[in-house]
């Protein structure tokens, strides 16, 4: 699957580098050395995109490490393998149909600045 | 180091390297292979689709079994060259008609190994090689993007049914 | 190998003790379904192992947990410690890889093996095997059992063979987002989930005579797929229909290019 350019233009600001891979049908999105917000330790990591409904979730993001903020997160998803890497995610639910991926990346980043 | 291909693929590559050639005594085909691993350790080289050479693309060389000519080498080029984003590699493969574990004759030494040099200018991160199969076993050559020269793999697997191991030294 | 030990599974085939002692197999899980199957593949013959399980013998494992002791219960034997027991009792020259974690934190030996059979207990683990399995070329048999309802309650399961090439859990119907989802849904809920020994026992040497055919192809059927569903109240196993309506269909989730690394497209 291709995501339109125009949304993944959108995304380029927020990582050093974007790329998609297809695994078991999904074509995920590896935003490499994506920023976090501010108070997040580490400051930036690769982050994975995954757009569409997996596991329960309409979309997510995993980190390639648990991030720690402000809050506490539920880090329910450890060691996830995807891509033939291991991927963190903690709960959080994003629930924007029809958004863009800019709106997708956006929301899920908001776990870190939002306490709910 | 181990090569690893699918039944399937294998099945294909054996199907076309055992047909008779109009003039060649033997037929030569091309793999794609990329390095298994991302942690930077070669310890396999997985298959993934076949090139067979059209008849027409061999020269008439009764001193050799076969002899592949300018097109066949250009499309083995643009095939590495292809590969440098996926890092995929070439293999050139053919099948000596006997059986047990194979080796390469002093034809395949003084042909073969020097095609690898021209595919590694072109495609520097992908494994290039030479594999040639017997009727029921098979060899492996693999010049690795870190290495300096081209090592002889210790296997060559094929995930098929049944699972097929080629394993060095043994007969 | 040599001598008379396997003289009663000649039928395997002229080769088949080469065939099974050159093969690399793996075993993901080696709980209720993984200790069945490792201990009949050390008896069976096979001699190189790669093996994941980063649990220990519980009292609540005793009902079901082949070669576990009470012993083992009071002294938290790692399972793990139970499976090398098992092989090396029977194989002492066996080459065993052996790792007291999850795979996804050591998956590199499990990339060596020829045959990878899955007994985990979660529909994402099994997701995350068949991705690296297809990844690496390599032969995925999954089984798992579960029971529910009541009056009665209802036991089933499956024995699945996933192949290079051929169709995956997600094209066989067993792996769907429905399923996932669910169990998503459920994370962290308490309680085991019900398990007795003898449909183990079923699954596991189903699974087992699987991986005998993939090595020896001794039904000289060349299988490169299968999904058994089996019927714990009927002490049945029947294949699926739904494999039927798969034959000469190409897997439209694993591509034959996707193996090795992903291939990064740049955006």
């Amino acid at each position: 699957m291709t995501y339109p350019k125009d949304q993944t233009d959108a995304l380029r600001p927020y990582c050093k580098k974007l790329s998609s891979f297809e695994e078991g049908g999904i074509t995920f999105l590896l935003l490499e050395r994506l920023k976090l917000p501010d108070g997040c330790t580490p400051a930036e990591c690769d982050a994975l995109l995954c757009p569409v409904a997996k596991d329960s979730y309409d979309s997510r993001l995993y980190f390639e490490t648990k991030v720690v903020c402000q809050y506490n997160r539920n880090w329910n998803a450890a060691d996830v393998r995807i891509g033939q890497r291991n991927w963190f995610a903690f709960s959080w639910r994003v629930v924007l149909p029809g958004t863009t991926l800019q709106g997708l990346l956006i929301a899920h980043l908001n776990g870190f600045a939002k306490a709910a | 180091m181990e090569i690893r291909l699918s039944g399937q693929l294998y099945n294909q590559v054996v199907a076309d390297l055992i047909r008779p050639h109009p003039f060649a005594a033997e037929r030569v085909g091309f793999l794609i292979g990329r390095i298994g691993s991302t942690s930077g350790n070669p310890a396999a080289v997985l298959l993934t689709q076949y090139r067979t050479i059209p008849n027409d693309h061999y020269l008439d060389d009764p001193k050799v079994g076969a002899r592949i000519g300018p097109k066949a080498l250009a499309t083995a080029m643009q095939l590495a060259h292809s590969g440098r984003i996926s890092g995929e590699g070439i293999i050139h493969v053919h099948l000596h008609g006997h059986r047990g574990e194979t080796s390469m004759s002093k034809t395949d030494q003084r042909e073969i190994p020097g095609l690898l040099p021209g595919f590694r200018a072109v495609n520097p991160s992908a494994p290039h090689g030479i594999i040639i199969l017997s009727l029921d076993h098979g060899s492996g050559w693999i010049w690795s993007p870190k290495a300096t020269g081209i090592a002889q793999v210790d296997l060559i697997s094929v995930i098929g049914a049944p699972v097929k191991v080629f394993r060095r030294g043994r007969v | 190998m040599t001598g008379s030990r396997y003289s009663r599974q000649s039928f395997l085939g002229e080769f088949s003790e080469d065939a099974i002692s050159d093969c690399i197999i793996g075993v993901v899980g080696l709980g209720g379904g993984g200790s069945h199957v490792v201990q009949q593949l050390a008896h069976i013959g096979f001699q190189r192992y790669v093996i994941y399980d980063d649990d220990i013998v519980e009292e609540s494992n005793l009902n079901r947990l082949v070669g576990a002791t009470s012993v083992d219960a009071l002294a938290e034997t790692p399972k793990l410690h139970l499976a090398k027991q098992m092989i090396f009792g029977l194989q002492p020259n066996a080459e065993v890889v052996a790792h007291a974690c999850r795979w996804q934190e050591r998956p590199d030996p499990l990339h060596r093996c020829h045959i990878a059979i899955g007994c985990v207990d979660s529909f994402k683990g099994r997701e995350e095997l068949e991705n690296e399995c297809r990844r690496h070329l390599i032969h995925y048999i999954d089984i798992g059992m579960d029971v529910h309802g009541t009056n009665p309650p209802v036991i089933g399961g499956q024995v699945i063979l996933s192949s290079p090439g051929g169709p995956c859990m997600r094209c066989m119907g067993f792996l769907t987002e429905a399923r996932l989802a669910e169990e998503g849904r459920r994370y962290g809920d308490a309680g085991g989930r019900p398990q007795v020994i003898w449909p183990n026992g079923v699954l596991a040497s189903t699974a087992v005579g699987l991986a005998i055919d993939l090595t020896c192809n001794w039904t000289c059927q060349r299988r490169t797929r299968e999904y058994l569903s089996y019927d714990g109240n009927e002490f049945t196993m029947k294949p699926s229909l739904l494999l039927r309506n798969l034959e000469g269909l190409a897997c439209p989730h694993f591509s034959d290019t996707e193996v090795g690394p992903p291939i990064l497209i740049e955006l």
